[in-house]
């Protein structure tokens, strides 16, 4: 919530304003460990190489713009909170082999973003209390078109460019929560433990990283023969290698497979809003009911998304969630319990729903001037919480990126999941941060 | 192109095998490219450090400013007795004990054990400079807190070195029960001179003996350790 009206564009005395955590914000500092931070990427590949100087440039002028981008996270006695941070950065730095590293609250100077420059790479990575993937691209997006622009480029403040000589709007600073959840209905919290990948842990802070690039047409025209759609084809594939992989573990008992999938709230209840605005669906498919073939697992995922995929489902899952918070014994209990309480709430309930997470930030647009300048976008959900792996879907024209991020050794999930989309016609590209010589 | 011959997917061309299946890439038309741009860069990242400077020197400041104000009070006003020693010393032991947590976090934690013992020590013999009887402090402060301070290094090192799970920590924390309570009589009989026998230590260890024997035939048997955890989880 904004607790200060903006004026101006201009520095402003800006000690009163101060952003509550939305209701998806909250749970992410709670999970902060040494070793563990949520933070994810959202990546662009130009077609010709980055220059550092340029991009700070570009950087500093985007920045004023996204007040809500430009923060430290603090402790309250009750709730943590996010404030203007007025430390020196961010500063883009030259890219790194593992991405999404932890991000201290209070390292020297507290910004929760991160600029990255690598070859012909931009790559922006969020503490996901600041934003969701949908708010982060507006980011990115102006600071492309304001890099471009520095290049010497025309690019208008369309598809998602916001003008950075324009104030920020209210909207897009609101906890968009608040204004929309408004069900009576509250969903029931249990969910059975889903199969758990079980790997070998890689030392820290290894991610490891394997990206499939995919031409858009061919994924589609897979997804069309089995008459669903793409996200559902996707999620489809996921939960067919995580089955084929508990399978190969020959476990005795089986557990079901659940995919934990963040949706972009945005289609659902009109908002401008920059900050987190998503709700969490888990698709499953119950092995103990027998063995699935493929055709039966794009059925059980595309029922289930067409049953929970509408507005007034949504709604209640947040009203859900929007309730505890607003409850008045869990307002008074002091921070430090809270986070004592949703961790362990976390550790052994949370985690364990979802057998993998995989999101999909769906086709990009962008002005037609800046088409030319951009080869494609990538995302990266970051560190899975336990031994498991994450998968981000994206795609700009006709060229979609399946990246998968996760801190173990074996890749038995990664290789079902390509041959699967090989072995039904799509051709897949893979690159990879796996076994390459770290310096 | 190169492809991957095991899973079919296409490989990019530096790479040396497939990132899947590890399956070493071998196209006779196309070499590796080992000078090519490789997709991602190999520059590894560092986590940044945490500044705990702030909060390092407030505590400095407080504690130090109480001892000085103590015993600037204990020498020109209230001149009865040595009371600001007491104040002054237990100044010391919380900055001694708040060191790893907010001085210098990478001090092994086992000096940051034996610190805390000298402070411990420092601050009995600050009492014991004012009550100096029986000579309490070697005979009986500094055997009890040797103890305490071992056994506390114990548990540290089988808590970090091996896998332990709460059943097996509890083994270990009523070990060291009967082992202090039975060091702890010793140590007040040595130092009253009566007779070293045991006895209400006995009790102690006695019971301590029944329940670690318990929880080893637990740990032992893998069907009743499962058994245990499902009943008693919390
Ligand atoms: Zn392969």
């Amino acid at each position: 919530m904004l607790n200060e009206k903006y004026k101006t564009n201009k520095p402003r005395k800006d000690r009163q304003v101060w952003y509550k955590l939305d209701l998806s914000a909250n749970v992410y500092p709670t999970l902060q460990r040494k070793n563990f931070s949520s933070v994810f990427r959202l990546s662009c590949l130009l077609k010709e190489e980055v220059r550092p100087d340029i991009l700070q440039e570009a950087l500093d002028r985007t920045i004023h713009r996204f007040p809500s981008f430009h923060v430290a996270i603090r402790k309250g006695l009750f709730w943590r909170y996010l404030e203007p941070n007025r430390n020196p950065g961010p500063f883009v730095m030259p890219d790194i082999i593992n991405p999404c590293m932890p991000m201290p609250f209070k390292s020297k100077h507290q910004h929760l973003i991160r600029i990255y420059y690598y070859d012909r790479r931009i790559a922006l990575e969020i503490f996901h209390s600041v934003a969701d993937g949908g708010g982060g691209m507006f980011f990115l997006k102006t600071l492309i078109a304001v890099y471009l622009r520095l290049l010497g480029h025309e690019i208008p403040d369309t598809f998602g460019v916001l003008d950075i000589n324009e104030p920020p709007h209210r909207e897009e600073l609101e906890d968009a929560y608040l204004r929309y959840a408004s069900s009576k209905i509250r969903l029931p919290r249990s969910q059975q433990k889903a199969y758990q990948v079980s790997g070998t842990k890689e030392q820290f802070h290894t991610l490891n990283i394997i990206c499939g690039v995919i031409p858009t047409d061919k994924i589609l025209a897979a997804a069309k023969r089995y008459k669903v759609s793409l996200t559902e084809y996707l999620n489809a594939v996921l939960i067919y290698s995580l089955l084929e992989k508990q399978k190969s573990d020959g476990n005795f008992r089986l557990k079901p497979v659940t995919l934990a999938i963040p949706v972009s709230l945005r289609k659902y209840f009109p908002s401008m809003t920059l900050r987190n605005f998503i709700a969490m669906i888990y698709p499953t498919v119950d092995p103990r009911y027998g063995d699935y073939t493929f055709e039966e697992i794009v059925d059980q995922v595309h029922f289930y998304m067409r049953y929970h995929l509408n507005a007034k489902y949504m709604n209640a899952s947040i009203s859900t969630n929007m309730s505890a918070t607003r409850n008045l014994f869990v307002r008074i209990v002091p921070l430090f319990i809270k986070d004592f309480i949703l961790k362990r709430y976390y550790m052994r309930i949370g985690d364990k729903q979802a057998s993998a997470g995989l999101t999909n930030l769906g086709p990009q647009s962008v002005p037609e001037e800046m088409k030319e300048h951009i080869e494609r976008f990538d995302v990266l959900m970051g560190q899975p919480f336990s031994a498991k792996t994450n998968c981000a879907v994206i795609s700009f024209g006709n060229v979609l990126t399946v990246n998968f991020a996760s801190s173990i050794v074996e890749t038995d999930v990664e290789m079902v999941f390509f041959r699967k989309l090989i072995s039904d016609g799509i051709p897949v590209k893979i690159e990879s941060n796996r076994n390459m010589e770290v310096l | 192109m190169s492809y991957c011959v095991h899973c079919g997917v296409e490989l990019d061309r530096t790479e040396v095998s497939c990132p899947l299946c590890n399956t070493p890439v071998n196209n006779p038309n196309q070499p590796i490219d080992i000078n090519g741009k490789l997709p991602y860069p190999t520059l590894k990242g560092q986590v940044d450090p945490v500044k705990r400077g702030d909060s390092a020197i407030l505590l400095t400041v407080v504690l130090l400013s109480t001892a000085v104000a103590c015993g600037a009070l204990n020498l020109l006003v209230f001149k009865q007795g040595l009371w600001s020693l007491y104040i002054i010393g237990l100044c010391a032991l919380l900055w001694v004990f708040f060191i790893p947590v907010l001085i210098y976090s990478r001090l092994s934690i086992y000096l940051t054990i034996l610190f805390d013992w000298a402070a411990v020590a420092l601050y009995c013999w600050i009492i014991y400079y004012q009550f100096p009887v029986n000579h309490w402090f070697l005979r009986l402060a500094v055997p009890i807190i040797s103890l305490l301070t071992a056994f506390v290094l114990i548990f540290t090192f089988a808590i970090r070195y091996f896998k332990t799970s709460i059943l097996s920590t509890a083994f270990l924390v009523f070990a060291e029960i009967a082992g202090l309570g039975v060091g702890l009589e010793i140590f007040i009989r040595m130092f009253l001179n009566q007779k070293i026998h045991i006895t209400w230590s006995a009790v102690v260890l006695v019971c301590c003996i029944i329940i670690d024997g318990m929880l080893f035939t637990i740990l032992k048997r893998t069907r009743l350790r499962e058994e245990v955890r499902r009943r008693m989880h919390i």
